[in-house]
């Protein structure tokens, strides 16, 4: 892999990771970095998921949650395929589940994680990190 | 499963930590320093915050 690509090519190679956590890493030869971040943040997806935390709709009923769902809409697919199929649907009789609010500091931190992925992506693609 | 406060806090933490300290740390004994120090200010942070509340919710 070149040490420093032309800018075009690093956002195309920060954007797989939209796809699959640590794709774009896997892709720029950081193999082993990438499983790292596709276990932490699947983990961290997963955790939030089973602790009943929502993967919040756009339209949610107040801004926090809107805020939470443009933080997980950094998951990429994850976020896009789970509210497909349903998981972690936002049913306001869950907020006073104990667990609630952990779950979606879980959802949301995953979805943060995998913005600054891509950004780690973005400056390894043009050669300002190693 | 989990529905202990502490040990999802922990649990919390420890995925921040080994996050950061991937995205940081190249070199092994950097790597568990900074999963350590991480973890430690998440948790011991959140417990003195903690008892803040309670203290002023008093």
């Amino acid at each position: 892999m070149p040490s420093a690509l032309p800018r075009w090519k690093a956002y195309a190679y920060s954007l797989p990771t939209l796809l699959l956590p640590g794709l774009s890493h896997w892709l720029l030869g950081r193999r082993g970095r990438a499983v790292a971040f596709f276990c932490i943040v699947g983990a961290t997806f997963s955790v939030g998921l089973l602790l009943h935390g929502a993967l919040f709709p756009f339209h949610a009923p107040n801004w926090l949650y809107r805020l939470g769902a443009v933080a997980e809409m950094g998951l990429g697919a994850p976020y896009a395929l789970g509210r497909i199929v349903g998981l972690g649907r936002l049913d306001m009789r869950d907020a006073a589940d104990l667990m609630f609010g952990y779950g979606n500091t879980f959802l949301v931190s995953a979805g943060l994680m995998n913005m600054l992925l891509m950004m780690d992506a973005f400056d390894i693609a043009v050669g300002r990190k190693e | 499963m989990l529905n202990d406060h502490f040990l999802s806090l922990v649990v919390f933490s420890l995925l921040v930590a080994l996050f950061f300290a991937v995205l940081n740390h190249r070199d092994s004994r950097g790597f568990w320093k900074s999963v350590g120090k991480t973890m430690a200010w998440m948790v011991a942070g959140s417990l003195l915050f903690a008892y803040f509340m309670l203290w002023t919710a008093r």
